[in-house]
């Protein structure tokens, strides 16, 4: 009975984290049409900035605060430099992103070397439910997960902000006739997408080690959970990621590990070939 | 994606049978047959320089120059599917790597290294593997968005490392070490000009079966693909098998290349199934030039050659330098380093009469 909560347990925790670096995968490819390939990038550029705040001696909170704040700068100023030529054609998108996720990990590389290097979690030790112990700060990712998933929710369907990034989505002449700068819209989108992957990062690195392939472990678990979950809303990725996580996180439970590994991604791509829309179609949040 | 009336015009309207319509256009325009010499010409002068290659390099560098060649044999499948469909193959050393695999477990367990049996092997592992996949991502009563084919390849890709990272049998993280060399008789090759000399012997055969495929009716209509594919279904054609057709070439060529490299490095591992291959053949194509064969083998030597040069003095900024300069030939070359010598219109393999002249009509009339 422990021992099916701690798996549980663990199986949620990795499935919070899976939704964590997808959100803002999803809510690019959603709102702007462009499946962005340095997006891993972004979650390790989140993890490096938390590690170098605790190199410098600053606490971890700190690092892990500002993460989403430098990131989606970054992520603003590449939009309007680079991204920005993309959006005509989408592979051509893939591609230039692709290059530039390519730049900041050999950069990041170059940086750190080829060590994992470790932060200590922000809120060590665990906590007990009589026999059974489990990790505080992996609970915690579970809660800033939905807490973050909440705020994100609200930001789209209850602000202003939100209604024109939407309007933006929908129909961007229309909204640039309405008086809505669709380009500041583009690039506060992206740069939206790019803090979140920031703060996954952030929160992440207490688990994973920092490591140059970081991002690149994720990226493709993440496009597979928004290509399931349904391209277009808020929602959908968030969904596709809860099933791959927790798919990925529960079969190693009963199966050979390598074969679970390749059936979470057999099972996926047959689902898309027959479903396309993803499990929740549509548009908006 | 969709460029009403662009380069589909010329390549649909214009006829077919490459060396009838090169023979009609000598009279018809003088300003075509100028700037259609152009690829001959750069064909002419790679082959001289691979096959002087060897005489003038020094041994280790004869062996780095003959596994250049073999990554060029496997950027042209890889062109073939992207440059001439229009399909990202972004998993496309899952074919490459499996006949690899493939081969390695040949001569590992049954002995079995014949050049005349290891080779057509490969290749008929490629093409099996490529049929299936692309059959199952690309056929079928709704058409797969691209994006959605690329991501399946990329996941396939993707899913075959794992396996081959966690499987015994094939050696796990290791791969398969020592695989023999390729025998024909008794004779062994082992690296060396040999060896260069039949990679080149098999890519310039491989070339130029390409070329005439890519240059018959089916190119054409593959390139009519490319450019708008909406328009080339409304002609008739059954764009989802010309795709997957091409697709499963493709995956032969690879399967070819893949075996090939495995005899040639003398092992295989994951990463030659896996994303790390898988995207470096596309940087080939990309820097070289898609949809012309040649820019494929262009690419894969300005590539490899310069990360060869690169990588012992500069390690560490040399990947940088790589994706700085993919960079800027996406934005502001995206038909490659080719497209400074090569005219859009001998890209595209668009031959005849330029349509305003309506030439096939007169020449196909009864």
């Amino acid at each position: 009975m422990a021992n099916a909560f701690v798996a549980a347990f663990e199986i949620l925790s990795f499935g919070a984290i899976i939704v964590l670096i997808v959100l803002g995968l999803g809510i690019i490819a959603s709102m702007m049409g462009i499946f962005n390939f340095a997006q891993g990038e972004f979650v390790l550029l989140g993890a490096y900035i938390t590690y170098l705040a605790y190199a410098k001696g600053l606490p971890i909170w700190a690092g892990m605060a500002a993460a989403p704040f430098v990131v989606g700068a970054l992520g603003f100023v590449l939009e309007a430099l680079i991204i920005r030529r993309f959006y005509a054609a989408p592979i051509v998108a893939m591609l230039g992103t692709y290059a530039l996720g390519l730049i900041i990990r050999e950069a990041v590389r170059g940086l750190i070397g080829g060590f994992y290097l470790t932060v200590p979690e922000p809120i060590g030790g665990s906590i007990d439910f009589g026999t059974v112990h489990i990790s505080a700060w992996r609970f915690t990712i579970i809660l800033i997960t939905l807490l973050v998933m909440a705020g994100c929710y609200l930001l789209l369907s209850r602000t202003n902000f939100g209604l024109r990034m939407r309007a933006t989505l929908e129909n961007p002449s229309l909204a640039r006739a309405s008086g809505i700068s669709t380009p500041l819209m583009y690039g506060a989108t992206f740069a939206f997408g790019s803090a979140l992957a920031g703060l996954a990062g952030a929160l992440i690195v207490p688990v994973f080690s920092l490591y140059a392939d970081l991002g690149l472990r994720f990226l493709i678990q993440g496009f597979v959970a928004v290509m399931v979950g349904g391209v277009g809303s808020f929602i959908g990725p968030v969904a596709g990621a809860g099933v791959i996580g927790t798919l990925s996180a529960a079969l190693p439970w009963v199966m050979a590990p390598v074969v679970a590994d390749v059936l979470v991604f057999v099972l996926a791509i047959v689902f898309i070939k027959f479903r396309p829309q993803g499990l929740i179609a549509g548009k908006g949040v | 994606m969709l460029k009403p009336m662009s380069v589909v015009r010329q390549a649909v309207v214009a006829d077919a049978g490459d060396e009838a319509g090169g023979a009609m256009a000598e009279g018809a325009g003088a300003e075509r047959s100028s700037g259609r010499k152009i690829l001959p010409i750069v064909d002419g002068v790679v082959l001289l320089a691979a096959l002087l290659a060897p005489l003038v390099l020094q041994d280790y560098l004869t062996v780095f120059a003959t596994r250049v060649l073999i990554l060029a044999l496997f950027a042209l499948s890889f062109d073939l599917v992207w440059g001439y469909a229009g399909i990202m193959s972004f998993g496309q050393a899952l074919f490459f790597g499996s006949a690899g695999y493939g081969v390695a477990l040949l001569a590992r367990d049954l002995d079995i290294t014949n050049i005349f049996l290891v080779l057509p092997a490969g290749t008929l592992i490629g093409l099996t593997f490529a049929l299936l996949l692309g059959g199952f991502l690309l056929l079928g009563r709704h058409p797969s968005s691209v994006i959605f084919v690329s991501l399946g390849t990329l996941t396939g890709s993707y899913a075959a490392d794992r396996l081959a990272r966690g499987w015994y049998y094939l050696g796990g993280q290791n791969g398969i070490p020592s695989i023999a060399p390729m025998s024909l008789g008794s004779y062994d090759f082992t690296e060396g000009p040999a060896f260069y000399y039949l990679v080149l012997g098999i890519l310039v055969v491989v070339y130029l079966l390409c070329r005439f495929l890519v240059r018959s009716q089916f190119g054409l209509a593959l390139a009519g693909l490319r450019e708008n594919e909406q328009r080339i279904a409304f002609f008739g054609y059954k764009a989802q098998h010309l795709k997957a057709i091409i697709f499963t070439i493709g995956g032969a060529v690879a399967g070819l290349a893949g075996s090939l490299y495995a005899f040639h490095e003398g092992f295989v591992w994951p990463n030659m199934v896996g994303v790390v291959v898988s995207t470096q053949v596309v940087l080939y194509v990309l820097f070289g030039g898609s949809g012309t064969l040649i820019g494929a083998v262009i690419g894969a030597v300005i590539v490899e050659g310069v990360s060869f040069w690169l990588s012992d003095n500069y390690r560490d900024i040399w990947p940088i330098i790589l994706g700085l300069l993919l960079l800027l030939v996406i934005l502001f070359r995206p038909l490659g380093l080719i497209s400074f010598v090569l005219g859009e219109r001998e890209r595209v393999g668009s031959f005849g009469a330029k349509p305003k002249e309506n030439v096939k009509e007169k020449r196909n009339a009864p």
